[in-house]
């Protein structure tokens, strides 16, 4: 599957199925049926038996939804009262278009706010909270909007994929399909360990669904592989910068889940530089991630986690470079195979 | 319209044309007068002024009364302040933008190139992010000083490509929504630029004993430059302004906006009274559907110039119900477009040489 597809495919948390399907779909077909399995959380888990016996297992995890909204309610006029969906700054929604539902019954909808004219002064200083705002499908009343977006209907933001600049790519979601997209290139590759790749669920909301994977596979090494953010744009000075853009895959040595274990943490940037893959450290102890449930399930593995640095994630319109999305690819494949 | 009016505000969305900058957008309006009029000209402000000459002649011989339409063209915009180390932008507005929509936007930079032209960059608008915020700041909204475009290219080839002063609009492609309504950037007030061609297209079967001059005027968000001009170069005998009025949100004060299912014509000093009621009677007995709004002083529209222009020229204003006025998702009902255009033809259609003979007393 091209970063495209998978990009924009919508799949909140708890309502991944679509890129579920797709998954799936694509890892029956490069590993067969006996290898892939959809498990009680909602995770795709696909397995690469390892050329030893004694080849320790290693579980590779990436996440498959996207924060967005859910439908609410409906008020009187037709407007969709929306709750967030994993961390959403309310800042980035006013004039945003989104897609309301999945599939046949996907509609689109505009997310408006009291025009700058018709502000007091008072309103321009205070961020608009979610609450106060709302999704406009066009429903003429209460009735058409509970029938066609009713409560609990899922929200993606509505962000085509589009390559600009110098090898950027702009479009929804890139945390963490990017990583889902690799891991479904890695399915191919030519690993010695035992391999479980886990697509799993719920990372936006609490990394729910890597405890049932981690749970089940109970590995000796677990690999998160993130969209993370970087802030290298707005002259910020390098200091507050977390990873920049073009340099790499984003090795963490300490986030918010997990502190990187010392060892494999060294081993990673030994491996790309004997192989010459571009890398970095990730610079700031932020965000947390499926590592977490990976490190502290059973008794414990030793994990690490290799991001590609994203601008403006969690937003409409996340940006990734495909440098560093190539980088994230060969350096897991390096592992992998080594 | 021959085209379809959804059709219509696709194409019209992707022309760029801040006010002052209209070149593109006009050259496509021209294109759309032209097969629906005698004669098309772009002045030097890039109004477009289409004119369609009286089919019907006057019953006393008497010179056809001359009738100014106006509808701006122009769009708010940004434009490049300042181009920072690290190549991204600093932003500055061309007509009222509000900085809270801008956060995670997409914008086209139109960079200036030594040859006359432009090229199309793509950008992102990036701010800080919450987590380098302190709690207070993350509860205010972005100032235009903290937000930035990003084009995704490395500083040398931003400093190469890119000007202090290029301009910069909004990316907002036509999103049809239910109930025939349709959400999209510049609605204000392209789109009452379309109630003009489909009163146009109408007119050519109806027939009509005033000369029309059809005006896609410019310059209308920086204080109606472009309709001073163009009703200086026309000198009408009266004059119809169409522009965008808000409509009803949760959160409006009931009076202070209008229903988005039909048109308006406004009421106050700079509308000729009996014009306006002139209007709503054409409305009336075409059965359309017209509400009344009211403008206690100015309208902030075209008509403000328009009424005192040479020695002065009655005005009706048309209000087309728009929410969300100013953003890149600005929300109309498309059946408001057909029926202001079918209620301007008819006010057209009956418009005769005794138009004026009661309207001061």
């Amino acid at each position: 599957m091209d970063l495209k597809t998978i990009c924009e495919l919508p799949g909140i948390s708890g309502r991944e199925e679509p890129v579920r399907k797709a998954i799936y779909t694509e890892c029956v077909v490069k590993l067969g049926e006996e290898n892939v399995m959809i498990d009680r959380a909602g995770n795709v888990i696909a397995h690469k038996a390892g050329k030893k016996a004694d080849a320790p297992r290693v579980m590779i995890a990436a996440h498959m939804d996207e924060v967005g909204l859910m439908v609410v309610s409906a008020a009187e006029d037709g407007l969709l009262r929306v709750c967030a969906i994993g961390g959403v700054d309310p800042r980035v929604l006013v004039s945003k278009r989104v897609k309301v539902g999945y599939g046949e019954n996907q509609i689109d909808g505009v997310i408006g706010a009291m025009a700058i004219h018709q502000q007091t002064a008072e309103d321009r200083k205070h961020v608009l909270p979610i609450s106060q705002l709302y999704v406009d499908i066009g429903a003429k009343d209460k009735a058409e909007a509970e029938a066609k977006a009713p409560m609990g209907t899922p929200i993606v933001f509505d962000t085509p994929y589009t390559e600009f600049g110098e090898n950027k790519v702009l479009v929804k979601a890139l945390d963490d399909r990017v990583a889902c997209y690799n891991m479904l290139r890695l399915l191919d590759c030519d690993a010695n360990c035992d391999t479980w790749f886990a697509f799993t669920s719920q990372e936006e909301v609490g990394c729910r669904g890597s405890e049932a994977a981690a749970f089940r596979i109970n590995p000796d090494i677990g690999i998160a592989l993130e969209g993370t953010s970087a802030n290298d744009t707005g002259n910020l000075p390098e200091c507050q910068q977390v990873c920049a853009q073009g340099k790499g895959v984003a090795i963490s040595f300490m986030d918010k889940a997990t502190i990187a274990q010392p060892e494999m943490f060294r081993e990673m940037i030994a491996l790309a530089q004997e192989k010459g893959i571009p890398h970095q450290v990730k610079m700031a102890v932020a965000g947390g991630n499926d590592s977490g449930p990976m490190q502290r399930a059973h008794t414990g593995a030793k994990t690490c986690v290799l991001s590609v640095p994203c601008r403006y994630i969690h937003s409409p319109s996340t940006i990734c470079d495909l440098y560093d999305v190539e980088a994230q690819y060969q350096l897991v494949k390096a592992f992998l195979e080594k | 319209m021959n085209m379809e009016i959804f059709d219509f505000l696709k194409e019209m969305a992707c022309k760029h044309g801040p006010s002052g900058h209209e070149y593109e957008v006009a050259e496509w309006f021209k294109s759309k007068f032209e097969p629906l009029c005698d004669s098309v000209t772009v002045d030097r402000l890039f109004n477009v002024i289409a004119y369609k000459k009286a089919t019907i002649p006057t019953r006393d011989g008497s010179p056809a009364p001359k009738v100014m339409l106006a509808a701006h063209q122009d769009e708010i915009a940004l434009m490049v302040a300042d181009i920072l180390e690290d190549g991204t932008l600093r932003m500055g507005t061309v007509g009222g933008v509000d900085p809270r929509i801008l956060p995670a936007s997409t914008v086209t930079v139109h960079a200036r190139e030594a040859e006359g032209g432009y090229q199309k960059l793509l950008g992102v608008v990036g701010a800080l992010p919450p987590h380098l915020q302190s709690e207070a700041d993350s509860q205010r909204n972005y100032q235009f000083t903290e937000l930035y475009v990003d084009l995704g290219l490395p500083a040398e080839k931003v400093k190469a490509l890119v000007q202090i002063g290029d301009l910069i609009t909004l990316n907002g492609p036509a999103t049809r929504l239910l109930n025939d309504r349709c959400a999209s950037k510049t609605m204000d007030d392209r789109a009452c630029v379309g109630v003009l061609l489909e009163a146009a297209e109408r007119l050519q079967t109806m027939g009509h004993k005033c000369d029309i001059y059809f005006v896609a005027t410019s310059q209308e968000e920086v204080g109606s430059g472009g309709a001073t001009t163009a009703a200086y170069a026309i000198d009408p005998d009266l004059g119809v302004a169409l522009d965008v009025s808000h409509a009803t949100l949760p959160s409006s004060r009931p009076d202070t906006t209008i229903p988005l299912d039909a048109p308006a014509v406004t009421i106050g000093p700079y509308v000729q009274y009996k014009l306006v009621n002139r209007m709503r009677e054409t409305a009336k007995k075409h059965g359309i559907k017209l509400n009344t709004e009211t403008a206690s002083r100015r309208t902030y529209t075209d008509t403000d110039s328009m009424q005192i222009a040479r020695c002065g020229v009655p005005m009706v204003l048309i209000d087309v119900p728009l929410k969300y006025m100013h953003t890149s998702v600005e929300l109309l009902d498309m059946n408001v477009i057909r029926e202001s255009g079918r209620l301007l033809a008819h006010f057209l259609n009956e418009i005769d040489e005794g138009w004026d003979s009661e309207l001061w007393i």
